[in-house]
């Protein structure tokens, strides 16, 4: 690397990563902190009974109960252990990280400054419609997989070895009925892997608040490994000194290869739906229709959910998912970035 | 890695973070990585991870539980780490630390020319920064723009530069004296007499900055200073069209070195 090489990276590295760790900092304390104090029950009573509002619940969920895409993955693990539908599990998985107040703010902080023209008299801050626009299909998209999910056998879905778990589950709880609000403590005489659902510890013993803050320190190392990877690359990128930056600028004014060039960098760079609105602010030469497609592809796979997913879905699920979610964003992308550009018209 | 020694080992680098933005607020050169509405945020970040740091650090040898049961197969903990915790620990702070021992506040030439400053100003068009700009009149110009003691109206860059872009800006700034200050670099296609005066531009950070450039020409060889200098520069406003659209170009009566206002780039304030 060339010392303007150097400079140049490390102020664009510097002033996104500055930009970004509060809002890592925020997120991770929230989701440290529902780790520890919410109740595992708290989601199956907060969800309808009937399957389709079940699932259009699930979808906003987040707004709650806001946890990001490497935080989601153990806590749905955790629910469809305890019978919430898989396919709300799914929708709650996919919308959650998107659907959420911290990711909501961060997007809304991202793209403050510029208007979006909708006609010569009407514009709206680009704040407000990247906002809206990735959230709204971001439930839309969750919601309709938690559609076509329920319509699938769970054994197309999940891995064998947790339908087996659910199975076992389902016949314990048959022979073993009793009700969850009261204390016995036989499950501790064999090391928690009973019944799998809560019991009360012995409270001297419990330091939640430490815990928490251990939690959250964890979240936060764990999604700042792949924010500071991530930050790099873009920094690379941003500056023109990595190989293929002027290959990818020139996919920028390509409609269909733009938001697909992005969810591919998405995938690729692994970054937390916290902070990613800070990294896609950055890609100026990008629309915003591509910018979008990036903001709900990236927190609904990657590389890191790739193998996060592999823990509770079957592969071939995981690649019919893959697809699916690549195609309908990239088309809701490009659908929407000809409905900007047409409006903006003179 | 043993538990206590893992905590410790990413309090510090939560501490190290924190410090940083700390330390840059403190010593003011956030003000060039960062737009105002997010400096205060980084530090309550900044003071946020040296709290949650030296929280898990002290108490990094305490016993915690998390109160509730972890089901049959279900592997799921509070603390372990999908990489190797001193993976981890280095690769938060090894590229901080680089980016720090190399950062020089600023982008070099070569990335700005990347950003946009030997862009032709006429390509001034993108909804991304002129819709920024507010509508202006020419009561609005005389009221907002007071003349110098010579007589120049005093301009943001920003405003010349967009100015070229809005037909009615353009006729009523068209001929007008004009004073405004900005950085000067060589325009490789320019000519001699030629220089480019420009500024950044920010919406959140210096990252997605863009350089804001206008067409500097001298009468006579321009002063000799420093590529990058800061200058101001006296003269008269021209948008003619040289066959790429209405530049805006500024026929230069005086030039003459300025010091660095305290914000490098043009905000979103300040018109």
């Amino acid at each position: 690397m060339s010392p303007d090489s150097k400079q140049d990276f490390a102020f664009a590295f510097l002033s996104i990563l500055f930009e970004g760790a509060p809002f890592i900092l925020l997120g991770t304390l929230i989701s440290g902190f529902i780790d520890i104090y919410l109740p595992s029950g708290t989601m199956d009573r907060l969800l309808p009974k009937r399957r389709f509002p079940a699932i259009l619940v699930a979808g906003l969920l987040g707004m709650v109960l806001p946890v990001c895409e490497c935080a989601v993955v153990p806590v749905i693990r955790r629910l469809v252990k305890k019978g919430l539908p898989v396919s709300c599990a799914l929708t709650y998985m996919i919308a959650a990280p998107i659907v959420n107040p911290i990711t909501a703010l961060s997007t809304w902080k991202a793209f403050k400054g510029p208007q979006i023209p909708f006609g010569e008299e009407l514009s709206y801050s680009a704040s407000l419609v990247m906002t809206a626009s990735r959230l709204g299909l971001g439930f839309l998209v969750a919601v309709a997989v938690g559609v076509i999910v329920a319509r699938i056998p769970l054994a197309k879905i999940l891995r064998q070895r947790l339908v087996d778990s659910l199975a076992k589950e389902s016949s314990h709880n048959h022979h073993h009925d009793h009700g969850h609000d009261h204390d016995h403590d036989h499950c501790h005489d064999h090391g928690h892997g009973c019944c799998g659902h809560d019991h009360h510890h012995d409270e001297r013993s419990d330091n939640r608040m430490v815990a928490a803050f251990r939690s959250a320190m964890r979240d936060f190392v764990d999604v700042g490994v792949y924010f500071t990877v991530g930050v790099a690359i873009t920094a690379l990128f941003n500056t023109g000194i990595a190989p293929g930056a002027e290959w990818l600028d020139s996919l920028a004014e390509n409609q269909v290869m733009a938001p697909a060039a992005l969810m591919v960098l998405a995938f690729v760079l692994s970054l937390c739906s916290t902070s990613d609105a800070f990294i896609a602010a950055t890609l100026d030469k990008f629309t915003y229709g591509a910018k979008l497609a990036f903001l709900v592809f990236g927190p609904m796979l990657d590389v890191k959910l790739l193998f996060l997913y592999q823990t509770v879905l079957r592969r071939r699920f995981i690649i019919g998912l893959a697809i699916g979610l690549f195609v309908a964003i990239g088309a809701a992308a490009i659908a929407w970035q000809s409905v900007i550009t047409s409006l903006a018209a003179p | 890695m043993n538990p206590k020694l893992q905590r410790v080992v990413f309090s510090l680098a939560l501490i190290a973070w924190g410090a940083v933005i700390i330390y840059f607020y403190a010593t003011g050169r956030i003000t060039k990585y960062l737009a105002p509405d997010f400096r205060l945020i980084a530090l309550a970040g900044g003071l946020g991870l040296v709290v949650v740091g030296l929280f898990n650090a002290l108490t990094s040898g305490q016993e915690a539980s998390c109160g509730h049961d972890h089901g049959p197969d279900d592997a799921h903990d509070h603390e372990s780490l999908d990489v190797h915790p001193l993976a981890a620990f280095l690769i938060l702070v090894v590229p901080l630390g680089l980016g720090v021992a190399w950062t020089k506040d600023e982008f070099s030439l070569g990335s700005l020319t990347r950003k946009g400053l030997l862009d032709s100003p006429a390509e001034n068009s993108a909804l991304f920064l002129n819709a920024v700009m507010p509508k202006l009149t020419k009561e609005i110009i005389e009221k907002q723009h007071p003349q110098d003691a010579a007589g120049y109206h005093d301009f943001s860059l920003m405003e010349l530069f967009f100015s070229s872009g809005d037909p009615e800006m353009r006729e009523l700034v068209e001929g007008m004296r004009v004073v405004t200050e900005g950085r000067i670099v060589k325009d490789p296609e320019g000519g001699m007499n030629q220089r480019r005066l420009y500024r950044l531009f920010i919406t959140c950070c210096a990252a997605d900055s863009r350089a804001i450039p206008i067409i500097v020409r001298f009468q006579d060889a321009p002063p000799e200073v420093e590529e990058n200098s800061w200058m101001k520069i006296s003269g008269t406003m021209r948008y003619p069209d040289e066959g790429m659209g209405f530049v805006p170009v500024l026929e230069v009566d005086s030039a003459a070195e300025a010091a660095p206002p305290p914000e490098e780039s043009m905000l979103r304030r300040g018109f």
